[in-house]
């Protein structure tokens, strides 16, 4: 592994996050000491075998989870010590977002979709940054339509819009492309590459899918709530082979 | 399939809970409205059962209805049935109402709107109405006895002096004895005097006659039979009936005092159950559409339509047997109450335990089971015709049905509605007034129909000033997103408020009208004389307020009742000169003087009822038979004097009685008013309750009335209220389960909770207020129609009180904030995580 160092500010910061559920004997720990950066300006992968806790460390850096010990700093700011209003106007304002499915509000046209952060946040959008995120993903001529109207990729695209418009801190994306066939996940996924690379986006991805963390510049594996390995300048194929890897080393050791 | 109901029920208790407290309500009122009259009926009984002779003899008015003086058969007539083969005995009886017993401080006793009376002592034992339990009975005018329960009341003890002031004169007598009516004892029944016969018909009668002839048979003796021997004997002037059928009529007729309470009861029944009809529909549309999948799956692994239907309904049963359950329980405990309180006033009312009859247990489940079952039924259906395919489907959405069949036929009503209020606005009368009503009626089924397809532009038009902050924006378009949703919510509030407004509009038109109709129809007289509720009184007020100084004239209306053809009417007779200016009339065709040859004048809008002009002659019928009249003017609708008019004496003539209804005093040139009314009072002062106004204070009398329909309607306004609150709670509260997961999303991207409350409240107002608008265009639209076409019978002057309507929109939009509470309170609480997770 040659991973070059970290020159630039790291745009999040953990120092032994844990997350566990219950107590006593039933106690699961879905994340345990993960310390771990994410530089500025980087696309980062997270991924793992379902029940790694690679969605749970995603919801925690999000602030949309509080973590059991350790601590999150998003630039400066420790989300472990702000209450529930300060969290919510944090990801309103900081964060941007981009679920799976169900990523808009039906009501909603797209357009009134991309600008709801700020909407919320009773902030006019930036017009011209606004029709660079709508020329960069494509939408011009759908801004009107209602979700119903929109296909799946579109309406995936119109989330990552959203999540771009208020230029927040970092950008989370949890499986964004898991509903999309492979054309629409190429057209998000390109999107989400050329923010970090044009506009110099943090983003931080989860995803099972091999060719999706290839369009990452670092891809973090865990198992088993903890960090296990990390992989720079990730292809599919290398991906593939360290996921193969620690299959069969899980395996052994289970 | 009812084990998979009950379930289900279980599962989703909160949503259950709303639709179980509307049927819980309606049936509350239902039953308690049932329970209570039951029970009145069962206590009467008892009384009627306890106080009759074998056969009773009483006139045979040629009037249907009860005119203020009672007719009488003479001592002759007695004779003459105690000569009929099986007859005992006779008495000579007589009851008169219209009687009122002064307290010790001078004041009439209160007896809450039920009727005093005045009776002879009865001679003979075997049919006396009531009994001595103390003391001993009257004799000559100087001596009285007093029911048991009043005198307890009123704190009389015998040998004490009582007043009492009879339709004839005031009189003051000693106590002798106590009374109870019947021979069982029980106490019950109105206030009763007694005097001795002879005196009783001096007293209270002013003539001699009997109201009643009770007859006692002999030993073994069929009364049936009997009775129609005594019929045959007197002729067809008597009504003769056995102590069965008195029993039968006097219940009926005791029944319809306490009707106006069973009635207010009914009316917030219907109001409840309707309300609660749309509540129950809305939940069912909602329940069905959110478990689509899982009723498709029902499908899927075997089970047929009928059963899937048959899942749903079943869980609308539980809801129907609970509610109705605890809704019969609720009207018990509300029947109990109106009981308990009525006993706390003392009031005299038969008392009997609550009755719960089968029938009102029947009809309470029949009731709330039906309209449970009859409002989930479409859903139900909807539910069956699921093709199983939807459970293999991701988007678990069901499309909104087309709503075409919904606007044609919502359209077509409206039509109708518009048809039938444009007929009677060219027609006038109660008639056209009720024809108004049906047209309103029309125009509310036809809201309700097209109300989806207004409210998507409505909520917009309504809501729009409110801004377009992204919470505002979010909570309009969630009222607009599924319109049904919102139309079915808003029109349980359109339709109370419709209600509410018409009724309202009505009331306050009435008021204005009073005041107008008497400035208008109260001439030169500066003081008006009544008797309480109504009452006439003694022509001895009237003479001897002639000779108190500083009244310059005093001018009498007598008035009794009369029918022409099968139309009752008023017959009025005034003294001379009373129209030439104390009461204003404007004459429209014909002369005044006629009256002064025996003619009568009528009012235009009887005369157009009655189909008369000047110069025509109509018969008409009073307690002492036909009598034909010649119409020798007709005169403006007149507050004062809706009736045919007489002279006073042709309507002597005519068998009006010789008793008072109002007086019209002219006060002297140079002296004051306030003076004038202190001497007035000051005469008669022993008539306490002969009331002596001037106009003011006249018209304020006058309008008391309509301020009591208003407290029913503020009532009413309440409770629809309550209930609109209770169906938005539940529509918001399906809709926060229902889009779990968008608000998981919203608060996700930062939505904070008190945007979160806001967008929940927007919703809840925008529903509301588009309701509450609806309704108050649509009753107001009514009331103004009713006053257009009424504008002859009693609502002459126009009156919409924009203040009191406006306030009830406000209200209307508090009640859509204050429903928001709890379900953005549920919102707000939802785990943003797991909220993103749900399906």
């Amino acid at each position: 592994m040659t991973a070059p160092p970290v020159q630039q500010a790291a745009a999040i910061t953990t120092f032994g996050l844990g997350r566990s559920y219950g107590s006593g004997p039933t106690r699961i720990d879905a994340l345990a000491d993960v310390s771990v950066e994410f530089g500025q300006g980087r696309f980062t992968a997270i991924m793992g075998p379902s029940g790694s806790g690679k969605s749970t460390l995603l919801h925690c850096l999000a602030g949309l989870d509080r973590p059991t010990s350790g601590q999150v700093l998003l630039g400066d700011v420790d989300l472990t010590r702000l209450d529930e209003k300060a969290l919510t106007h944090l990801r309103r304002d900081r964060i941007g977002f981009v679920f799976q499915a169900f990523n808009l509000v039906p009501t909603l046209t797209a357009l009134e979709n991309i600008t709801l952060p700020l909407d919320l946040a009773n902030r006019k959008p930036d017009q011209a940054w606004l029709d660079v995120v709508v020329q960069t993903v494509g939408l011009k001529d759908r801004l009107h339509h209602k979700p119903a109207e929109l296909s799946g990729g579109q309406q995936q695209r119109v989330a990552c819009a959203r999540a771009l418009v208020s230029r927040p801190h970092v950008v989370f994306a949890d499986e964004p492309t898991g509903n999309l066939d492979s054309r629409a996940s190429a057209d998000v996924l390109g999107f989400l590459h050329r923010s970090v690379r044009e506009f110099g986006q943090t983003v931080v991805m989860v995803t099972h899918d091999p060719t999706a963390a290839a369009y990452a510049d670092r891809v973090l594996f865990l198992a088993d709530g903890r960090l296990h390995e990390e992989l720079a300048d990730p292809t599919a194929e290398s991906v593939l082979d360290t996921m193969k890897r620690l299959d069969s080393s899980s395996a052994q050791a289970g | 399939m009812l084990k998979l109901g009950f379930r289900s029920v279980l599962a989703h208790r909160l949503r259950f809970v709303l639709c179980t407290v509307a049927v819980l309500l309606g049936i509350g009122f239902v039953s308690g409205a049932m329970v209570f009259s039951d029970t009145l009926s069962a206590a009467l009984k008892k009384n009627f059962a306890a106080a009759t002779a074998d056969i009773t003899v009483t006139p045979l008015s040629p009037l249907s209805g009860t005119p203020n003086r009672p007719p009488t058969l003479s001592s002759d007539v007695a004779n003459r049935i105690a000569a009929v083969p099986g007859v005992a005995a006779t008495d000579g009886q007589l009851l008169v109402p219209d009687i009122e017993i002064l307290a010790k401080d001078g004041r009439p006793i209160d007896t809450y709107s039920l009727a005093t009376f005045g009776a002879s002592w009865p001679h003979d034992d075997r049919t006396a109405p009531f009994k001595l339990v103390a003391g001993s009975a009257p004799w000559g005018t100087e001596q009285l006895t007093l029911d048991r329960n009043t005198a307890d009341r009123e704190g009389y003890e015998l040998g004490q002096k009582v007043k009492v002031v009879t339709p004839v004169r005031a009189v003051t007598a000693t106590l002798t004895g106590f009374t109870t009516p019947g021979r069982s004892g029980t106490s019950a029944g109105a206030p009763l005097v007694s005097f001795d016969g002879a005196s009783a018909q001096l007293l209270l009668l002013g003539e001699p006659g009997w109201t009643s002839i009770a007859v006692a048979l002999q030993p073994g003796q069929n009364p049936d039979a009997v009775s129609r021997a005594i019929q045959t004997a007197i002729g067809d002037t008597v009504q003769v009936r056995t102590a069965a059928q008195v029993s039968a009529d006097g219940e009926s007729a005791l029944d319809d005092t306490f009707g106006g309470l069973t009635a207010a009861l009914l009316l917030f029944a219907g109001l409840a159950l309707f309300v609660g009809t749309f509540l129950i529909v809305n939940t069912f549309a909602m329940v069905v559409a959110q478990r689509s999948r899982e009723l498709a799956l029902l499908r899927a692994v075997g089970a047929s339509r009928g059963q899937v239907t048959r899942t749903v309904l079943a869980e609308a049963l539980v809801i129907g047997v609970v509610g109705s359950t605890l809704g019969l329980l609720l009207g018990i405990g509300v029947a109990g109450l109106i009981q308990y309180l009525y006993q706390r006033l003392d009031l005299a009312i038969p008392s009997a335990t609550l009755q719960v009859s089968a029938a009102t247990i029947i009809a309470s489940y029949v009731l709330g089971v039906g309209i449970t079952a009859a409002a989930a039924y479409p859903a139900a259906r909807r539910a069956g015709k699921l093709p199983p395919v939807v459970a293999l489907r991701a988007d678990t959405t069901v499309p909104e049905r087309s709503l075409l069949v919904r606007i044609l036929l919502g359209g077509f009503l409206l039509l109708m509605a518009v048809l039938m209020f444009l007929i009677a606005l060219t027609a006038n009368g109660l008639p056209a007034a009720i024809l108004v009503g049906l047209a309103t009626a029309l125009i509310l089924l036809g809201l309700v129909m097209t109300l989806p397809v207004l409210s998507r532009y409505a909520v917009r038009a309504l809501m729009s000033p409110l801004g377009r902050q992204a919470p505002i924006v979010l909570g309009r378009r969630n009222a607009e997103r599924n319109p049904r949703r919102t139309a079915a919510t808003a029109s349980a509030l359109m339709i109370s408020l419709a209600l509410v407004s018409g009724l309202v509009t009505i009331a306050a038109s009435a008021k204005a009208s009073v005041d107008r109709g008497i400035a208008d129809a109260i001439g030169t007289s500066e003081l008006v004389v009544t008797g309480d509720g109504g009452r006439p009184f003694s022509t001895a007020v009237g003479d001897r307020l002639a000779n108190v100084p500083g009244i310059s004239a005093v001018h009498r209306v007598r008035q009794s009742a009369g029918e022409v053809g099968d139309q009752r009417v008023t017959l009025a007779g005034v003294s001379d000169r009373t129209l030439d200016g104390p009461i204003t009339v404007e004459v429209t065709n014909g002369e005044l003087g006629s009256l002064a040859q025996g003619q009568v004048a009528l009012p235009r809008n009887l005369a157009n009822q009655l189909e008369l002009a000047v110069g025509k002659t109509f018969d008409l019928t009073t307690t002492t038979g036909k009598h034909r009249l010649t119409v020798g003017a007709i005169i403006e609708p007149n507050h004062q004097l809706d009736a045919v008019v007489t002279s006073l004496p042709r309507f002597t003539e005519l068998g009006g009685g010789q008793i008072d209804a109002t007086l019209y005093l002219e006060v002297a040139d140079g002296t004051d008013l306030a003076t004038a009314r202190q001497a007035v009072l000051g005469a008669i002062q022993d008539y306490p309750s002969v009331a002596v106004r001037d106009q003011q204070a006249y018209a304020a009398a006058e309008r008391g009335p309509i301020n009591g329909v208003l407290g029913v309607v503020g009532a009413l306004l309440g409770f629809a209220v309550l209930i609109a609150l209770l169906g938005i709670v539940n529509t918001l509260a399906l809709g926060v389960v229902e889009r779990t997961r968008e608000i998981g999303l919203l608060r996700a991207i930062g939505m904070d909770r008190p945007q979160l409350r806001r967008m929940l409240q927007v919703e809840a107002v925008a529903i509301a207020v588009f309701g509450a608008v609806l309704g108050l265009l649509v009753g107001v639209l009514a009331g103004v129609a009713v006053q257009h076409v009424m504008v002859d019978d009693g609502l002459s002057v126009l009156d919409v009180p924009v203040l009191q309507l406006v306030g009830a929109v406000v209200i209307a939009a508090a009640v859509g904030v204050l429903a928001a509470i709890w379900p953005s309170q549920r919102a707000a609480r939802l785990d943003v995580l797991r909220a993103i997770a749900t399906e």
